[in-house]
């Protein structure tokens, strides 16, 4: 058999590695191995911070809603409370979205809200 | 209406500025209520990793009050880094000479210790009297809530 020189398969396997490890800090986007580690180490964070996303973005409309709430005088809480009293169905997203774009559509919803709980 | 969850941007903020009065308040809830301030958590804007809070002017921060012993007991820590170099300084005693720094410590530890929590910091100013040079900026009197 002839002799098969080595070099194809690897360079191929580290340049598949190096591209995904494009702007790292220092040696992690130039040599091999500490990129290797980082690309591990980074796709577990990517994998998890995926669910976690759903979860950040959850408390972030909260903050936003509790602070439009504050604006209009009632507690997080209560409105929450309120909505599903009145059987209004908007989720967080879309209320904090109000919150920002629309003050008066979220006024009229706090009134709603107090009504169901008065 | 866009699918995207709004996010401020640091050009289009607009500041506002306020000015609270720190006579008769308790420390600890004022510093709060003022922290959250800085931070902008009170605006439906709020953004995390963007400075949306407002300025905030704290008067009167000589007067602000503590309730126990306190100003006895609690005490304020630092070191100098020299062997045998560790400082204790009373509350009381630092409200008699610094109460600035008093207000201000007690604001910076209700902020997160980051790049961002320092620029939000640098948006208080307290001052001891009743006077403070920011007639300028029109400041609108905030209302602590006590409880």
């Amino acid at each position: 058999m002839p002799r098969a020189k080595g070099g194809y398969v690897a360079r191929r396997r580290h340049n598949k590695i190096l591209k995904l490890a494009k702007g790292y800090w220092g040696r992690k986007s130039k040599l091999f191995r500490p990129a290797n580690q980082q690309v591990m180490k980074s796709l577990m964070y990517a994998y998890r911070d995926r669910r976690n996303k759903k979860r950040d973005f959850r408390r972030l409309w909260i903050t936003r809603i509790s602070a439009a709430c504050r604006l209009n005088e009632i507690s997080y809480s209560r409105f929450m409370y309120g909505l599903k009293n009145a059987g209004v169905q908007i989720n967080r997203k879309v209320l904090a979205e109000l919150a920002v774009s629309d003050a008066k559509a979220f006024s009229e919803l706090v009134e709603v809200a107090k009504k169901s709980i008065a | 209406m866009q699918q995207r969850t709004f996010m401020a941007k640091e050009a289009e903020l607009e500041k506002q500025w306020y000015v609270v009065d720190a006579a008769g308040q308790r420390l600890g809830r004022l510093a709060s209520q003022v922290a959250s301030i800085l931070r902008g958590k009170h605006k439906p804007t709020y953004t995390p990793h963007i400075d949306n809070g407002d300025f905030v002017i704290i008067v009167n921060a000589d007067k602000v009050v503590l309730t126990g012993n306190k100003l006895k007991d609690k005490i304020y820590y630092r070191h100098s880094q020299y062997p045998g170099g560790l400082k204790a300084v009373p509350a009381g005693d630092l409200l008699a000479k610094h109460p600035v720094k008093l207000v201000e410590l007690a604001v910076w530890g209700m902020l997160p210790h980051n790049a961002l929590g320092r620029r939000q910091f640098r948006k208080l100013k307290a001052y001891a009297g009743p006077e403070h040079p920011h007639a300028a900026q029109q400041p609108i009197p905030l209302a602590v809530e006590g409880r």
